[in-house]
C-alpha cells in the first residue's frame, strides 16, 4: 500500500480553483517532489495533506487513512513544515523544541530522545539558550526543520524545506533528509519551485502547473523522455513554454 | 504531562515573557493608579491646609469681638486683623500677605443682632490662577461652619433670655431619625448612609468586572491571533492534539494571565480609590453593619458565575479572533464585538433592574456580563435563587459559545475565514 494515495484532488477557493483534479502517490521510504512555478498548487496539496484545508472534492489518504474523515489518526503520523513558518518568539529554541518533543511523545523517555535528536539536527548548539526573537530567518528554518524531523514521522510534509538556507545550510538539510529516508525508512513529501534541488534530492517527482499534474516520473525518467539536461528543461517543454535565447548570446 | 498542560504552560511562558505586554497590564496599573491616588491626596491635603484669613472689623459692639475670638481659636485658622476702608483695600492687604481669605464685619453688625435683625458678615474667597478654588471652597466652609455655631450660640441665647423651655427644642422643634430596614432587618442607620454605601459597591464591582471581561478578551484574542501572524498557527494546527485541547489550553493560559492583570488593576484601584476615600472622610459603617455578609454559599455562586462568564468572554474572544489577521485587527474586532455587550452593563451601575422597562430588562438580563454585577448584588443580599438561575443561563450560552469556537477550529475557516478591511481575500 503506498503511503500517499492523491485522487482527484480538487480546491476551490470561492471562484479560484486552485486545484483541478490531482492524482499521484508515494511509496513508504520514497522521496517525493512536487515542483512548479508560484501559484501551482503545491501549497494547497500539501495542506490538504496535512488536514489544515478540505478538498472541495477527490479524496486523499495517508496510510489508508483518509485526511478528512480520520484527520486526527492523520496528524498522529505526519509532521508538516509550512513554508512561511515561524517559532513562537518569546521562547528559547530548546523550549521550542522541548514543547514540540511533549506533545508528539506519548511518555517522558520518548520526548528526551526527541528532543535530544532535535537539538543534534537544528545545529544551533549553544544558541538553542537564546529566544527565537533573536534568530535569523536562516536560523529559524534550522530549528523548524529539526522539529520536523525529530518527531521521527511516517511522512514529513516540506514546503519549501530550503527556504531562506543559504547554501552551505541548503546542502546539509538536503542530506538529512536523504539519510532519514535512508536510514529510517521515513517518507518525504517535498514542495520546491528549484527544480535543481529537487532533482537532486527526490526520487520521483510531479510536475504541477495551474493546479494539474502534467507529468510524473523520476527525473532520469522525465530528462530522457523529453531529452533534456536538467528537470527545468523538462518543466518548461512539458508546459509549452517557449526559451528565449539569454540576452547577450547568439541571437542578439 | 497532558497536552493541555503542555499547552498552556508554553502560553504562559510565552505571554509573560512579553515584556510590553506585562508592563502594560500589570507594571502601569500597580504603579499608575496608586501615583494618581498620590495626586489626588496632596492636592486634598494642600487644599485642607491652614485657612489664613484677613479680617476688617468695622463694628464697634460684642458680637463682633464674639466672632473673632471663635475665628482665632478654630482650628487650621490663621487670623490677621487689618485696617481697610473698602474691599478693594483690604483685597491689596490681603494679597500683599498671600492670604486667600477675608472676613468683614460691618459697621452695624453688634447691632443688627442686638434688635432682633439680621445681621451679615462678608466672606471672600481669592482663587488665585489655576489653582481651581478647592482650597478656598475648604476654607469657606470652614468659616460659615464657626458662623453657624456662633449664630446658633446667639439663638439660644436669645431664647435663654425670653423664653421658658429647652433652647435646642425651641431652636429645632422637629428631629427625625432615620432607620434601614434591609434583609427585614432593622438598622439604626439611615438609608441615605446605606445607598451611598451599596452605590460605592454597585460601582466599583461592574467596573471592575469590565476591565477583567476586556482584558481576557483581548488576550484570548491577540493570542490566537499572534499564532497567525507569527505564523505558527498552521503547525500548531498539525500537531497531533485535539483541536478542543488547544482552545482550552490558550483559554486557560490566557485566563490565567488575564486575572494576574486584573489583580492588578484592582490592586491599583483600591490604592487609588483608598486615597480619595481617606481624604474625603469615610461614611463610617460597614457592609457588615447592615448584616450584609457573605456566605459561602453565596460566595462559591458569585465565583461560579464569573468563572462562567470569564468562559464565555474568553471563547466570544477566541471566536472573534479567527478573522482577524493580526495583533491589531484582533483587537479591533474584539473591541467591536465585546464592547456592545460590556457597555449595556453600566446601566446596572446607576438602575435597579426591576424598575427598567420590560425590553430593556431582558436585554440586560440576555447579556451575559449583566450577571456577575447581578451577582454581586444578590450575593450579599442573600438571594441565591437568582444567582441559581444565572448559573443555569451562563451555563448554557457559555458551553454553547466553546462549542462553536471549539467546531470552528475543527474547520478550515480558522486559516481562511478573514474580514477584508476594504481588500480583496488572498487565495493561491
Amino acid at each position: 500500500m503506498p503511503m500517499v494515495e492523491v485522487l482527484n484532488l480538487e480546491k476551490d477557493y470561492g471562484k479560484v480553483k486552485a486545484l483541478k483534479g490531482i492524482s499521484f502517490y508515494i511509496n513508504e521510504g520514497e522521496i517525493f517532489g512536487l515542483i512548479g512555478p508560484n501559484g501551482a498548487g503545491k501549497s494547497t496539496t500539501l495542506k490538504i495533506l496535512s488536514t489544515l484545508l478540505r478538498p472541495t472534492a477527490g479524496e486523499a489518504k495517508i496510510a489508508g487513512y483518509d485526511v478528512v474523515k480520520d484527520a486526527d489518526k492523520v496528524r498522529a503520523l505526519i509532521s508538516y513544515l509550512p513554508e512561511e513558518a515561524g517559532a513562537y518568539k518569546n521562547l528559547t529554541g530548546y523550549e521550542y523544541l522541548q514543547f514540540m518533543a511533549r506533545l508528539y511523545a506519548k511518555d517522558r523517555k520518548k520526548a528526551e530522545e526527541m528532543l535530544e535528536l532535535g537539538v543534534k539536527l537544528s545545529g544551533l548548539g549553544e544558541r538553542l539558550r537564546d529566544k527565537v526573537s533573536t534568530y535569523s530567518k536562516g536560523m529559524t528554518r534550522k530549528l523548524l526543520l529539526a522539529r520536523a524531523l525529530m518527531v521521527e514521522p511516517k511522512l514529513a510534509i516540506l514546503d519549501e524545506p530550503a527556504s531562506g538556507l543559504d547554501i552551505i545550510n541548503a546542502y546539509t538539510i538536503r542530506q538529512t533528509i536523504k539519510r532519514f529516508a535512508r536510514e529510517k525508512g521515513i517518507t518525504f513529501l517535498v514542495s520546491s519551485h528549484n527544480m535543481l534541488e529537487v532533482e537532486f534530492l527526490c526520487d520521483r517527482v510531479a510536475l504541477i502547473n495551474k493546479g494539474m499534474i502534467v507529468e510524473t516520473g523520476t527525473p532520469r525518467e522525465l530528462k530522457e523522455k523529453y531529452d533534456a539536461e536538467n528537470l527545468e528543461e523538462v518543466f518548461m517543454r512539458t508546459v509549452g513554454a517557449k526559451i528565449s535565447e539569454p540576452v547577450g548570446g547568439e541571437g542578439s | 504531562m497532558s497536552d493541555f498542560w503542555v499547552l498552556v504552560i508554553k502560553e504562559l511562558k510565552d505571554l509573560l515573557r512579553d515584556k510590553g505586554l506585562i508592563f502594560g497590564i500589570i507594571i502601569v496599573p500597580l504603579i499608575i493608579y496608586p501615583a494618581l491616588g498620590q495626586m489626588m491626596q496632596v492636592g486634598f491635603e494642600q487644599a485642607q491646609g491652614e485657612t489664613k484669613v484677613v479680617l476688617v472689623n468695622l463694628d464697634e459692639g460684642q458680637y463682633g469681638e464674639l466672632l473673632i475670638k471663635a475665628l482665632e481659636t478654630a482650628p487650621n485658622v490663621t487670623l490677621t486683623k487689618i485696617d481697610a476702608l473698602s474691599i478693594d483695600d483690604a483685597l491689596e492687604k490681603a494679597q500683599e500677605k498671600d492670604y486667600n481669605m477675608i472676613v468683614i464685619i460691618p459697621e452695624n453688625f453688634s447691632k443688627a443682632i442686638e434688635s432682633n435683625q439680621k445681621a451679615m458678615v462678608e466672606v471672600y474667597g481669592i482663587i488665585k490662577g489655576i489653582s481651581g478654588g478647592m482650597r478656598e471652597a475648604v476654607s469657606e466652609g470652614r468659616i460659615n461652619a464657626i458662623l453657624t455655631v456662633i449664630s446658633e450660640y446667639i439663638a439660644k441665647l436669645k431664647i435663654e433670655q425670653n423664653m421658658e423651655g429647652d433652647p435646642d427644642a425651641i431652636l429645632k422643634p422637629i428631629d427625625a431619625k432615620s432607620f434601614t430596614v434591609i434583609k427585614g432587618r432593622v438598622v439604626a442607620v439611615p438609608p441615605s448612609l446605606v445607598a451611598n454605601l451599596v452605590a460605592a459597591q454597585s460601582i466599583s464591582m461592574p467596573l471592575v468586572i469590565f476591565i477583567m471581561i476586556m482584558l481576557v478578551s483581548q488576550m484570548s484574542a491577540g493570542s490566537m491571533a499572534m499564532e497567525k501572524e507569527n505564523k505558527t498557527l498552521e503547525t500548531l494546527l498539525t500537531l497531533p492534539v485535539k483541536r478542543i485541547t488547544i482552545v482550552a489550553g490558550k483559554m486557560v493560559g490566557t485566563a490565567a494571565i488575564g486575572i494576574i492583570a486584573a489583580i492588578a488593576y484592582m490592586v491599583g484601584m483600591r490604592n487609588y480609590l483608598g486615597s480619595i476615600m481617606s481624604s474625603s472622610g469615610e461614611i463610617g459603617i460597614s457592609l457588615e453593619d447592615l448584616g450584609l455578609t457573605v456566605t459561602p454559599q453565596g460566595a462559591a455562586l458569585f465565583v461560579l458565575i464569573m468563572f462562567l462568564a470569564m468562559v464565555f468572554a474568553l471563547s466570544f474572544a477566541m471566536l472573534l479572533a479567527v478573522f482577524a489577521e493580526d495583533t491589531k485587527s484582533a483587537n479591533t474586532v474584539v473591541s467591536a464585538g465585546i464592547m456592545p455587550l460590556a457597555f449595556p452593563t453600566f446601566i446596572l451601575m446607576f438602575a435597579d433592574l426591576e424598575t427598567l422597562p420590560v425590553a430593556i430588562k431582558y436585554l440586560l438580563l440576555a447579556i451575559p456580563f449583566s450577571h456577575p454585577i447581578l451577582a454581586s448584588r444578590a450575593m450579599l443580599m442573600g438571594e441565591y435563587s437568582t444567582m441559581y438561575v444565572s448559573v443555569l443561563y451562563l451555563g448554557v450560552i457559555s458551553t454553547l459559545t466553546l462549542f462553536v469556537t471549539a467546531r470552528f477550529f475543527t474547520t478550515e475557516k480558522i486559516l481562511t475565514a478573514k474580514i477584508s478591511w476594504g481588500r480583496r481575500k488572498k487565495a493561491e
